[in-house]
Formats: structure tokens, sequence, C-alpha cells
């Protein structure tokens, strides 16, 4: 299947002052899907969403460095002016955050910044955003009253009226159903799939359940490490790392106790698996090694062969520009007498 | 598009130059008032003008002497009035008082802080001219006639009555910053204290008015700056005689502010007046101004502490 | 502290002690209200607040504090106005602009406090150099000039209380619409913080109509009404001084008078922002 790239991060790395949040990641979104971020709280789930609309800049003490590509072009670079961006990527973010304005203008307000003024022409912009989120019925009678005053619900079905009627390209969900009710909650599900013919969707979730009802794409986040990306059905049914794993599975996460390290840089691929293989075998079976290797066809190729030996793939992670990790653990099923 | 992003930068522009003008300000005010006190300083030393009593506009005499005993009594007189009991209402309302008391005294205490100064002096005048010439001076002479107690000054217009009438001004700064003090101080310091079975009482004296005892410095010194400075209540009040050189809380003083506030209109008449005027009003910026660094300067240091954790 | 056998007996010495100290605190201002109300009222009548000074007014001739009470309204509302010009687009900067841990705000911010302990006499002393530097009169701009630079920090410090605590999330939702910060401040941030702007400008306000010393020399006096920018003001504070300053207990009353009228009208703004306050409650006086 021919997967297009919307959004691409290359070597991303955010810090909070001394906290590093993001930790070195490069990954393709793909257009016109919905990908969910998973992963534990804390692990940098919403740091990386905020990061793909540059609202990451307003906290305090946050520092980004590497890429982040939306159609091809470098949303960092200084040359990109960021509330053109922010047009680009419409947010739904956890709590629903209306405007102190009318339900009208909450609507409004987005095309009006960015140059519409023809009063019809908002009318008809209103209507047809407040019909596409499913709240026209609900508030056709009532547009210029206060949108404080509407449920929880219905808020955050107008923040995502708001949030298209400035033509986005990406909707960036932080948790959009955190705060509702189920009933609210699946209604806005609902909208995110009917959008995603349209719309680039991320979204972040703390619900596997969710992710498993919406998602085509799936990101895992742990600890600010990308642990593992993949089609939704692949990595949710079928995890390839352990840590993936023991999160879906709703077990602990631990870092493996690394009984042997392999520095294996500055050796290219096959050279560098000869080496590996010959050290696993010195190995106790159900023991774990790490290798580090310093170029990404090794990266990719080595977990193959590895596994094609028989052996577990534990964790395959960039731990920074030229290095990768890949944790092994010597295969203690069918070869134990 | 671009227009909205111009318009910003250029908005951003003057913003941050309305930023620079507010945090100049005092220098250009101590600034200004330097220039302008600076033909009399080259006259006179500032020692002689500080510490000469002689005040003579029309023949050159500058001495200030009086004017800072003046201000010092009545400040040290509001003071010692408005501290104890400003600091015990702040205790009450923020750690006793129900909240019908609190949502009654805490708005009052606001309206005190707006009213005007003259309206303190026209109640001075009304009220505590008499109260100090017919009940207070008669009282302390009588009983303690000895050093600050005896005067010949029977009007009611006196240090004391300024002191009183300012320590009521001083009432509203001291309270609000010792109750905003005490508001910071967690509350998990005081539930330790009060789970190791100490009273409500004991907690508060222990605990929380040790934690707090940088923000009360603090309040103490915000008010004593109030005082300090404040004018024309004063000016009605205290008497205000020249060549009087205060000796007790009942002779008449004459505060720097109000000897300021007095030489409008003849000011520009008398050589080396004006200079001398405002070599006055110097002198009450940079002190006000040092009192109230210190005073914020602490607080900000708790404020900033506070949110570290 | 004192030592005594039993806590309970010291907490309730204590106990009574702050509960007289506010009574004390409390009742000053019902006894000041109360003053004011009782000498003024009898002398309060129509030609008060209707007539301006006639000749020999300050003898005990007839005649009213129009002047004055007008004054001060045109000066307040004029140094009101100035004020809010520089306070506003200021504490939007401090808020929107600046990071929560910015030097600048910091310096901005500690300026603005001390800037707020300084005497209003200084303020007016300063306004006289000014004056004096730009070839001005005393007048009724350089007296709203120097009331404006001496409420700049109480009307500014009040707006920051307000701005500080709008959510975080309220301007990430309109970032996130593409807007800029000045459209998030107007648009947004703006109509959030509408009633606490209204009340810090009326704090302001009730503040510069009632300080006399800052326009001593700034403004002068006169009688007659204001009817131009560059001709001295009277206000009411100083009719109140000049009135009690005169020697004759018919003038004396009239000043009583017009301590009530300025009394009422910074009640009736005090009273007016707080209703409109209603839960921003924490920018008074910090």
């Amino acid at each position: 299947m021919e997967i297009k790239t919307h959004i691409s991060v290359k070597n991303l790395n955010i810090w909070y002052g001394q906290h590093q949040a993001i930790n070195n990641i490069s990954i393709d979104i793909p257009d016109k899907k919905i990908t969910a971020i998973i992963g534990p709280s804390g692990c940098g789930k919403s740091t990386l969403l905020k990061s793909f609309n540059r609202l990451i800049e307003l906290q305090d003490g946050a520092k980004v460095s590497g890429k982040v590509l939306v159609d091809g072009e470098d949303i960092y670079d200084p040359k990109v002016e960021v509330t053109h961006l922010r047009k680009k990527m419409g947010l739904l973010s956890q709590r629903p955050q209306v405007l102190p304005v009318s339900i009208y203008e909450n609507v409004a307000y987005g095309p009006r910044i960015h140059g519409i003024k023809d009063k019809k022409k908002l009318d008809e912009i209103v209507q047809r955003y407040l019909i596409e989120s499913n709240l026209w019925d609900e508030v056709r009678g009532r547009l210029n009253s206060s949108a404080s005053k509407l449920s929880i619900g219905q808020q955050q079905r107008l923040c995502l009226a708001r949030g298209l009627a400035v033509e986005p390209e990406v909707i960036l969900g932080d948790e959009p159903t955190s705060a509702l009710d189920p009933l609210s909650a699946e209604c806005i599900e609902q909208r995110l799939l009917e959008l995603k013919n349209k719309y680039t969707i991320v979204l972040v979730t703390h619900i596997l359940r969710q992710a498993k009802r919406l998602a085509d794409y799936i990101i895992f986040l742990y600890l600010g490490n990308l642990i593992e990306h993949g089609p939704a059905e692949e990595v949710l049914n079928n995890p390839k790392y352990l840590k993936t794993k023991n999160y879906l599975e709703g077990k602990f996460i631990e870092e493996p106790k690394i009984n042997k390290e392999l520095n294996l840089k500055r050796t290219a691929y096959p050279n560098n698996f000869v080496t590996a293989k010959l050290a696993l075998g010195d190995l106790e079976f159900g023991h774990i090694v790490k290798i580090i290797v310093d170029n990404e066809s090794s990266a990719i190729e080595i977990p193959k062969a590895i596994e094609h030996e028989g052996h577990k793939i534990l964790e395959v992670r960039k731990l920074n520009q030229n290095d990768w990790e890949i944790v092994v653990q010597k295969h203690n099923g069918g070869y134990v007498i | 598009m671009n227009i909205r992003i111009i318009k910003e930068n250029l908005v951003r522009r003057t913003m941050f130059g309305l930023c620079l003008f507010v945090f100049s300000l005092v220098f250009l005010m101590a600034f200004g008032l330097y220039q302008k006190s600076k033909p009399i300083l080259a006259i006179i030393s500032l020692k002689d003008l500080l510490f000469s009593s002689i005040w003579h506009p029309t023949q050159g005499h500058f001495g200030l002497s009086s004017f800072i005993a003046g201000t010092f009594w009545v400040t040290a007189i509001a003071v010692i009035i408005a501290v104890p009991l400003s600091i015990l209402t702040a205790i009450y309302v923020s750690e006793y008082a129900s909240k019908r008391v609190r949502s009654f005294a805490k708005p009052i205490i606001d309206l005190l802080a707006g009213i005007s100064p003259i309206i303190f002096g026209v109640w001075g005048i009304i009220a505590v001219v008499p109260l100090v010439r017919d009940y207070l001076m008669p009282f302390f002479t009588k009983r303690f006639p000895f050093f600050p107690f005896v005067s010949d000054n029977y009007t009611g217009f006196s240090a004391l009555t300024g002191g009183i009438v300012l320590a009521v001004m001083t009432f509203p700064i001291i309270i609000s910053v010792v109750e905003e003090v005490l508001r910071t101080v967690s509350f998990e310091i005081r539930e330790a204290s009060l789970s190791l079975g100490a009273t409500k009482w004991q907690t508060i004296k222990y605990v929380v008015l040790k934690k707090a005892r940088p923000g009360i410095i603090a309040a103490v010194i915000l008010g004593v700056s109030r005082a300090f400075g404040e004018t024309m209540a004063v000016l009605m009040v205290a008497g205000c005689a020249l060549g009087v050189f205060p000796k007790s809380i009942f002779d008449a003083a004459y505060p720097l502010p109000a000897l300021i506030a007095n030489t409008y209109g003849e000011m520009m008449s008398i050589p080396l007046y004006d200079s001398a005027v405002l070599l006055a009003a110097f002198i009450l910026l940079i002190i006000t101004a040092l009192f109230n660094m210190a005073g914020w300067g602490i607080l900000l240091h708790i404020e900033r502490k506070q949110a570290c954790g | 502290m004192v030592r005594l056998r039993s806590p309970q007996v010291e907490e309730n010495i204590f106990i009574g002690l702050m509960i007289a100290s506010t009574f004390i605190v409390v009742s000053s201002l019902i006894l000041i209200l109360a003053t004011i109300f009782i000498k003024g009222f009898p002398a309060l009548n129509l030609d008060m607040i209707t007539k301006t000074p006639k000749g020999g007014y300050y003898l005990g001739k007839e005649g009213g504090v129009l002047n004055a009470i007008l004054g001060s309204l045109i000066l307040g509302i004029g140094a009101t106005f100035l004020a809010l010009l520089v306070s506003l687009p200021l504490v939007f900067y401090l808020n929107l602009y600046l990071k929560k841990n910015s030097k600048l705000a910091l310096a901005a911010r500690f300026s603005l406090d001390v800037l707020w302990g300084i005497p209003s006499i200084v303020y007016g002393a300063f306004g006289f150099i000014l004056m004096m530097f730009f070839g001005l009169r005393a007048s009724l701009l350089a007296g709203t000039i120097t009331i404006a630079l001496l409420i700049i920090p109480i009307m500014a410090r009040s707006m920051d209380e307000v701005l500080k605590m709008i959510p975080f999330e309220l301007k990430e939702a309109s970032y996130a619409l593409g807007a800029t910060k000045l459209e998030t401040a107007i648009k947004v941030i703006f109509r959030q913080a509408l009633p606490g702007i209204f009340t810090a400008i009326l704090i302001a306000f009730g503040r510069g109509i009632g300080d006399a010393a800052a326009v001593l020399f700034t403004a002068s006096f006169t009688d007659s009404l204001p009817y131009s920018l560059f001709k001295p003001v009277a206000t009411l504070p100083l009719a109140i001084f000049f009135q009690l300053g005169t020697p004759f207990p018919e003038v004396q009353q009239r000043g009583y008078a017009s301590a009530l009228i300025l009394t009422i009208i910074i009640l009736c703004i005090s009273i007016f922002s707080r209703i409109l306050s209603g839960k921003f409650t924490k920018h008074t006086i910090k």
C-alpha cells in the first residue's frame, strides 16, 4: 500500500530547561489517515503534538532542535510565518477552551482574522462547520448566546467547528475526549472518523481502545523515546518490541536488564551482524544484549537477520544523529533442553 | 496576510518602548530632580542643608533639619500606632475571622485605601485635632511631664495628630501585604504543626508568623514609606509652623512633603528657593524609592521562592 | 513573646487584641465617613454643585464649587485615558509577549511596584520640572499628565493581576487558530479580562481625582470653569484645602460640604467597581 507522507519529523529533540522531553525522534505521519500517539502519561505525547504547530514555543524554557517538515517545508525555518502554519494545523485540546464570545463569533473568529470580512460568507462558513461538527441543530436558534453556556460536550464540538473553520489541512487532537462524558466522546470520535477523508488527523490518546477504534497508524512513545510505530493492525495486535507489548498488556514497562553491551560502530552490515551472532552464541538463553551501530541500514537489517536466527528483538531505538541501539534477547524457547 | 505581521511587529516595538519608559521613569524622575537641585548643592554643602535648622529662604538659609525631624516624628508615631494594629488585624482577618466578618472587613479596608488624602485631612481637623487638644495632651502632660510629652503648643495641630491620621492611612497597605504573605504560608506546614498537638495560636505564633516574618518586615517597610511621603493630610493637621524644631509629640511638626507642598506659588520668586524645595523632593524620592525597592524586593523574593516550590 | 501559664489563656488574650484591632481599623473608616457626613451635610446645598465661586466666595459670599467638581472630573478622565494608553499595552506586553520568567517583565513589574510607592508630591515636583522643561504653564494639560504618571502604576498593577489569572489554554486556543498575539490580545484576552480591566480603570480614576499634592504645582487653581487645556484648572481636593484654610466658619462649612461631595464621588466609584469586579476581587491594592 502506497502511503503518502504529510508530516515528516526528522531528528526532533525538545527540552524543557534541563529536562529532555523528546529524544531524537524521526518519523513520518501519513496523509489523510488517523495517526494515534500512544504511551504512558508524561512520555512526551502532547509535547510531540504541540511541536507540529509550534505551540511548544510558548512554553517556558522550551527548546527545539531538528526538523518538522509539513508538505516538505520545515516549519521551524525562521522564514515560516507561524500564524500561517497554525492556520494549517487545527488543534483540539484536552479541555474544550471556548473563546469568551458568542457561539457564532467563536466559529467566525478564525476566518475573520484570516481576512474574511463578508458577513454572508461568514454566515455560510459558520453554518457549514457547525453542521460538519454536528452541532448546528442544537445551537441554530441561539448563535448569539455565550459559548460558555454550552455543555462541555457541545463546547468541544464547537472547538472542532472553530478549528475546521480556518480550513486546516491537519487536525491535531490532544486527548480531545478525555474531559467529556461517554456520549459526547463518542460523538467526537464519530466526527473524526468522518473527517479523515479530508484531513490528516494526529491524535494523542492514553485510551488504548480509542486508539484501536480510530487509528490507522500508531506511534508508541515511552519517556520521550520513539519505541515503535507502524500501521495500527500491526502495532496493536503484533507488537514487535517488549515495551510496546508490556504497555498494550497493561504491564509495567521496565528497562530490560542488559547482560552484555556490544559496540559495533564503524563496521558495516553484514560484518557487524556476524560479530553480533557470535556474541549471542556465547550468551546464556534469556540473557539480553545491547548492540550499538552507527548506520541506518545496519539498524534495519540486523534486527531482521537476528529475528531470522530465532532471537527476540526487544527494542530498536535511535540514540542520536548517528547511533542506533538494538536490544536483543537470546531466544529461550525451543532450544532449551 | 503580511500586513498582519507588520502590524504585529509595530505593536510589539511600541509595547517594548512603553516597557522601557516605565522602567526608566524612576531614573528619569531622579535625574530631573537632581538636575534641579544642583544649583543649591553648588553653593551650600549637603551636610549644611541636612543638619542646619535655620530656614530663611529670603536670606539664603535653607536648613532642612527641622523638617527632617518633623518627618521623623510623624512617621515614627504613625508606625508605632499602625504596625501592631495592622498586623493583628491581618492575622485576625486571614486566620480567625469567619467568612462573614471577612467579607465585611475586606471591602472596608480596600475602601480605606481608596479615600482621598484630603478627606483624611478634613477628618483630622474635625475629629483628631480636638481629641488631641482636649483629651490626649492634657492627660499626658499632667501624668507624664517629661520628654517627649512636654509642649507649649496647645492648638491640637501637632506631630501626634499627624501621626494618628497617617496611621489610619497606612492601615490598608500594611494589612493587605501581611494578609497576602500569610496566605502564601502553605496549608501543609500548618497541618504539620496542628497534627503535633499544637493549638491554633501556637501554630500561628511558632510556625506561620516565623515563616511570614520577611513578608511582615516588607509590609512594615512599605507602611513606613507610605507614611513618609504622605503630604496633604499631614499638611492640614500637623501644625506646620516654621521655626519650630519639634521636641515633643505635641509640638507642631513640619515634614518635608508638607514643606514642598506649601511652597507652591512663592517658589519661583526667591533665588534658590525652588532648588532647595526640589532637593527636598529629590531626598524624598530617593528614600521612598529605596524603601519600596527593599519592601517589594523581599516580597518578590518570597513569591519566587514560592513558585519554585 | 510573653510566656503565660496556659496556652489557652494566651490565645484568648491575643484573640481579644486582634478583635479589638480589627474593630479599630474598621471603625476608623466608618468614623471618617460619619464625621464627613455629619459636618458636611448641613452645609450642602444645590448652589454648591451648580455654581462657580462668585467674587468674595472665600470671604463667605455666595457661589459653589462647580468649577472644582468639573475640573476634577475632566482632569481625572483625561489622566485615566492617558494612563490607559500606557497601561493597557504595557500589561498585554508583560503577559502575552514576554515569557513568564522574562527578566524584562520582572524589571518592569518591579519598577511599577516602586513607582506605586513614590509619594504624589514627588510626582507633583517632577511634573513641575517637566512643565518648565517644555515651557508649559500650570494648566489642565500639565495636571493631566502629572496625574496620569501618578496613576499608571496603580492601573497597570491592577490590570496585571487580572491578566495573570487568565488561563494559558485560552491564549493557546487562539494561537492555534493562527491568530497573532495582537489579535489574541484584542479579541480574546481583552474580552475575557474586561470586568477586571474596568475595575482597574475605576480604581485609578478614583485615585486620580482624589489626589491633591500632584496637581498643586501643575494644575494650579482657578475660579472659572475649565475651558482650555492650557489654562489652570480647579480641582476638588484643592478647593477643600483652600476653603478649610480660610478663617471664616461659613467658608470652612462649605469646605466640609465639598469634602462630602468628594467622598460621595469616591464612594460611588468604589462601590461601582466592586459591583463590576464580582469574582475579580483579588486586584485591589496588593
